[in-house]
């Protein structure tokens, strides 16, 4: 289908994509949901996706919840999704953990319930997580003792997150040996109301900056979470359209992955920026120019329903 | 004194050195102390300098002190210093922010009581130090109440550091008339016995992230620091020298202002570092290769008491 990129999705044009097609993946905040309440028409797009045949996964960076926590938000939402449908950074980090890194000890976790259970679920054990306020003077933190069987160190979202916890993650990181692993860098999760607040992002680059390394990033743009999703489904990338708000993730992610990439505009990224990408033509920004653009999801509905 | 770059400074050197110097600039961690602990010699070597007419200044990216505290910290420890003697990113956070960002309004302060106290001398009000634990769920953070006075966030050095002060920080930065300062970018703290704690670089990391926006930073490398000590002192940059051990913060500064620059082992850096940025050759990276270097400054005691 030779259309030029960054194209509006409307009119035949949708029909000829769910023609070309068999699986969708699609983000979660700010493509199906913001914060509590389901995108306008949403539920619909996905439940007829379904019920026209089509195999629709959910990849999001946000490690907040477990893949059943998730599920039991789209039901409540009135989308019909099952657990093994949602691939949450939550779970993907305790699948690379277990059997990519093949992880054999304790992880001292800056995250929160959801992170601890997924772990938990593959055995393994976490400790860190919780209120952890600061206590005594610089020498006290310098020498907070640490968990001999600790063997990697996770950054996800954290309400919690102190400057203790940052000085806990630096000690273990000293150890070359010590792996470190993030499950994201979204700077901001969005809200209902166009609201945001910081985002996981935040977090990784604080605990880098003190560590002075990277953190093995578990969510997109990095393949990791298709792969996740490949391995238990067995998908054509050829016949699979990621939709997603943000470029820099969703986008980037399925170019990586030789995806077909629909950017909604009821999320984080504008279309100015889609096209500023597209017109730098600078080939690190290519991955970032969508394939098509909706305003939101529910523009697919009348092709859908027809 | 045409020497090449990175050499050791023993001998007839030093006296070269001092005999053409009129000033010396000194860093504090790890050049004369390490947290609460003089290094060996250091108060000798900084009082005999004042007592062989050479002017004294102490240069310093930590916040968490104001000119007195410092002051106080010195008389203890041996050496002979004024308070005026003293330029710490608090104090001149403040001058910044009362002199040259000319700031009508208060600021939201992620930082301790030195920069309160020092901020509050030049008639800024703050709002924020101290503790802020999180409360509520995500709604409550994005909703959090914000005082309509505040014209400016600065981040220093904050061991109450939280995500909750994070939020409140990213929604003051959604105004783009509101002033955003760090002190500074160092990413850890060195103690006594060669620990290490994060540093205030973690938490203005984690600040720009969220509000998507780059600090101005105060401390050294950047030359507002030694913009400060010029406005007071009105010293010549090229009878100058800058005492450190941090090549990408004080021997950049010294390099940047024009000044000789003497780098210490005792803190930070190493002299592999220093060789390799040599080697590279890398326009960078020349203006972080010291003129000279010392094992410690205390090598500097035998030209000063012969």
């Amino acid at each position: 289908m030779a259309v030029s990129k960054c194209s509006r999705l409307s009119g035949p044009l949708i029909q000829e994509l769910l023609n070309s097609v068999d699986n969708f993946l699609f983000d979660c905040d700010g493509v199906i949901w913001r914060g509590d309440q389901a995108i306008p028409g949403a539920p619909e797009v996905i439940n007829l996706l379904k019920k026209n045949g089509k195999r629709v996964f959910f990849v999001t960076n946000n490690s907040t919840k477990t893949r059943e926590m998730y599920a039991e938000k789209m039901t409540k939402l009135g989308f019909q999704a099952k657990t093994e449908e949602v691939f949450g950074t939550a779970y993907c980090s305790a699948v690379f953990l277990k059997h990519i890194a093949k992880l054999d000890g304790k992880v001292y976790l800056i995250g929160g319930n959801a992170l601890s259970k997924e772990l938990q679920k593959l055995g393994i054990q976490t400790v860190g997580s919780g209120p952890d306020p600061v206590f005594g003077g610089q020498s006290d933190w310098a020498d907070v003792p640490l968990d001999p069987e600790v063997k990697a160190v996770v950054v996800g979202f954290d309400e919690h997150f102190s400057y203790m916890k940052l000085t806990k993650a630096l000690k273990y990181l000293n150890n070359a040996n010590c792996l470190f692993v993030g499950t994201n860098t979204d700077t901001r999760l969005p809200l209902e109301g166009g609201r945001a607040v910081p985002g996981t992002g935040c977090l990784v680059r604080a605990v880098e900056t003190a560590a002075q390394r990277k953190a093995q990033i578990i969510g997109k743009p990095s393949h990791f979470m298709f792969d996740c999703v490949v391995s238990e489904y067995g998908i054509d990338p050829a016949r699979t359209v990621m939709v997603g708000d943000r470029l820099d993730t969703d986008i980037l992610l399925g170019s990586n992955c030789g995806l077909k990439t629909l950017l909604t505009l009821t999320g984080v990224c504008h279309l100015d920026e889609a096209t500023a990408h597209q017109e730098s033509h600078c080939a690190e920004r290519t991955g970032m120019v969508p394939d098509y653009y909706v305003e939101t999801i529910a523009d697919l509905l009348p092709a859908l329903q027809g």
